[in-house]
């Protein structure tokens, strides 16, 4: 019994003892960050030309939309920074103005962001505005609990454009990255 | 949730370094009474053993292929960001696994019946069994996330992973059927702790041009996971009853479930060995306290559409709402608790060895002795034994294979040591060594593996242990 509990002793000893190691650092775990950047399309509208000559006067769209995917607790909390995309196309007559306002839960309005363009044949527009950093604050996008379209004929409301399907149409995506460790 | 909680911690604590393990070493390592337990067949020789509890086997092991701690957690400068990125997220392919394996015996007996050619064996061992394959693409999408990656399918179905917690009961018996071929079979009764698997997974998230907006995001999804034991778990943890839990499951009182284990050797000449096994061909039904998860569906979204013309008397809907709806309609999330059958991890083993040697010690005209069994057909147990063997296990993906060669040596009845060479999927330098000790009626064997990585353990793709201690009796004491 001697013997063998020697010998177990013995080698146990000479595998720890030959067994060897780089050193290792563990604590670097907690240097480690993961960051995703995500990616995807928030809001599309479509005006037809025909809508905007059947309403009288400049503004012919002004609308509140509940928009909670900013206040979710998964982006409010672990966004670091980010841009939001928007493209604008205009193939009416008409030179437009829309205003798009980040509202908050009371109403109030945070930001907003001012287009304008001129009538058909014109260019895309496309505009990136940038939260974060030293970018417009991320606690605008945090407290936006509605976001209000609004939009003005500048032209008349008689004129149609010779452009298939004329409209004026705002597309938008949204490019966030955000803290899971 | 506590319990998706508890699934996790215990997968990435715990089992995703489990699984069924290669035992290479001990396979027909004669001398040692567990090996009866890879192949039933064995020539076996005792009268009687007797294991001592919770110390007559203890075995276990780890596996990562594709990265090892030291590539991660080594003192050399590097940003752990960098090296995570480098080596894991974007050097590790889907193939690579976490798998690795704890079994501890509870009991173990063997006696030899008044007909000398048959051994009864029997017993219960306690096995942690884990296998979890690198999930590529959801840790790309975890790391770096979806954007600016137009047309990526990040492949939903690199899920795939598969761990259980067992007792495992089992009744042996090994049959001499003449000088030259043995044969072995032994019966088992799987008592389910624990279980979880998510291995039939498929889906893709994927951003393509959009129709209207600028994006549209498809998410097709047939995820499940399926998991056994946890919710008594949880209640237990919070009763402060984990113990009594544990031991009720272990008993008989968790899911239940059948198996079998054959195995033969046979002796092509008086020095040539073959055998083989086949491992836990069984199954499980989980039953009692199933709770399983699952997201099945397609969804496109490209946001919020409003099309003023076509909605002109309904726009003052809640769009958001509505768009999140009509997603989790899409994509429902169903919890469910239906039973469901596993099957084992099947293994299948096969060696061929030669038997050599000069006389040492021995009156016989080589180096070898007789069978001590008592059989009426003695047989010589030469000193020296050289052979391969070929270990095949099913996996979630496919199976697995390993091949060894191996040099045993004899050294009267005291000491008998065993090298071996293994190449498989974790290394092609894999040495391991087996010692097993006599002294008269107490055995004790320790056996490792991938010896040469001992020289930097944190750099090893492999390790592990296999040891125990028994009483022993032979037939002609």
């Amino acid at each position: 019994m001697l013997l063998l509990r020697n010998a177990v002793f013995l080698c146990i000893a000479v595998t720890f003892l030959l067994s060897c190691s780089d050193k290792q650092d563990f604590s670097q775990y907690d240097d480690l960050t993961i960051t995703p950047t995500l990616e995807t399309s928030i809001f599309y509208i479509k005006t037809q030309e025909s809508i905007i000559n059947r309403v009288t006067g400049l503004s012919f769209f002004s609308q509140d939309f509940n928009f909670d995917a900013f206040e979710e607790d998964l982006f409010a909390e672990r966004v670091l920074e980010g841009s939001i995309t928007y493209e604008l196309e205009n193939t009416t007559s008409k030179e437009i103005e829309i205003t798009i306002e980040f509202l908050d839960a009371n109403g109030d309005v945070l930001d907003s962001e001012f287009f304008r363009m001129e009538a058909a044949p014109t260019a895309l527009l496309t505009r990136v505005v940038a939260y974060g950093g030293i970018n417009k604050s991320l606690d605008i996008l945090r407290n936006t609990s509605q976001i209000r379209l609004s939009a003005v004929n500048l032209g008349d409301n008689t004129s149609t454009s010779s452009l298939p399907d004329p409209a004026v149409v705002l597309r938008s995506s949204a490019k966030f990255m955000v803290r899971v460790k | 949730m506590n319990r998706l909680v508890s699934i996790t911690l215990f997968t990435v604590l715990v089992c995703n370094f489990l699984s069924a393990q290669n035992k290479q070493i001990l396979y027909d390592f004669n001398e040692i009474p567990q090996s009866l337990m890879v192949n039933p067949g064995v020539e076996s020789d005792f009268k009687w053993y007797f294991g001592v509890p919770f110390i007559s086997g203890i075995s276990g092991y780890l596996g990562i292929n594709g990265v090892s701690v030291n590539d991660i957690f080594a003192e050399d400068g590097l940003d752990i960001n960098d090296k995570v990125r480098d080596r894991m997220v974007n050097g590790m392919v889907p193939r690579n696994e976490f798998s690795g394996n704890v079994q501890m015996e509870l009991l173990n007996i063997g006696f030899r019946s008044s007909n000398p050619n048959i051994f009864y064996s029997g017993g219960a061992y306690l096995e942690f069994d884990n296998i979890t394959y690198w999930p590529r693409d959801y840790a790309q999408l975890i790391f770096d996330g979806n954007a600016d990656q137009l047309d990526r399918k990040f492949d939903l179905g690199d899920l795939k992973t598969r761990g259980s917690l067992v007792t495992v009961y089992h009744l042996g018996i090994n049959k001499k059927v003449d000088k030259n071929l043995t044969i072995g079979a032994r019966g088992k009764i799987y008592s389910g702790i624990m279980d979880y698997n998510s291995t039939r997974n498929s889906g893709y998230l994927l951003n393509t041009e959009g129709q209207n907006n600028i994006l549209n995001t498809t998410l097709s999804a047939d995820l499940e996971l399926r998991t056994s034991g946890f919710g008594q778990l949880d209640d237990a943890s919070e009763n402060g009853t984990v113990s009594n839990t544990l031991v009720k499951r272990a008993l008989f009182g968790g899911d239940l479930g059948l198996g079998l284990d054959l195995g033969f050797s046979y002796r092509v000449n008086e020095q040539t060995v073959f055998t083989a096994s086949v491992l836990d061909l069984g199954f499980i039904y989980h039953g009692g306290d199933t709770q399983n998860y699952s997201l099945a569906g397609t969804a496109n979204s490209e946001g919020i559409q409003i099309n003023v013309l076509r909605e002109l008397s309904n726009l003052n809907r809640d769009y958001w709402q509505d768009l999140v709806d009509e997603i989790e309609e899409l994509i429902p999330f169903q919890e469910t608790n239906n039973g469901y059958l596993t099957f084992r991890p099947t293994k299948v083993n096969a060696s061929l060895r030669y038997d050599f040697g000069k006389p040492l010690g021995s009156s016989e005209d080589c180096d070898c002795t007789t069978d001590p069994s008592g059989s009426n057909e003695p047989r010589m147990a030469y000193r020296n034994s050289v052979g391969g063997h070929l270990f095949l296990i099913n996996r979630p993906r496919d199976s697995q294979a390993a091949i060894t060669g191996f040099y045993m040596r004899r050294f009267g009845n005291i000491m008998a040591l065993k090298a071996t060479y293994t190449a498989d999927k974790f290394s092609f330098t894999n040495i391991g060594f087996g010692l097993n000790l006599q002294a008269d009626p107490v055995n004790l064997y320790a056996i490792a593996d991938n010896l040469l990585s001992y020289r930097n353990i944190a750099a090893s793709n492999y390790a592990s242990f296999q040891l125990g201690l028994n009483i022993i009796s032979w037939g002609n004491k």
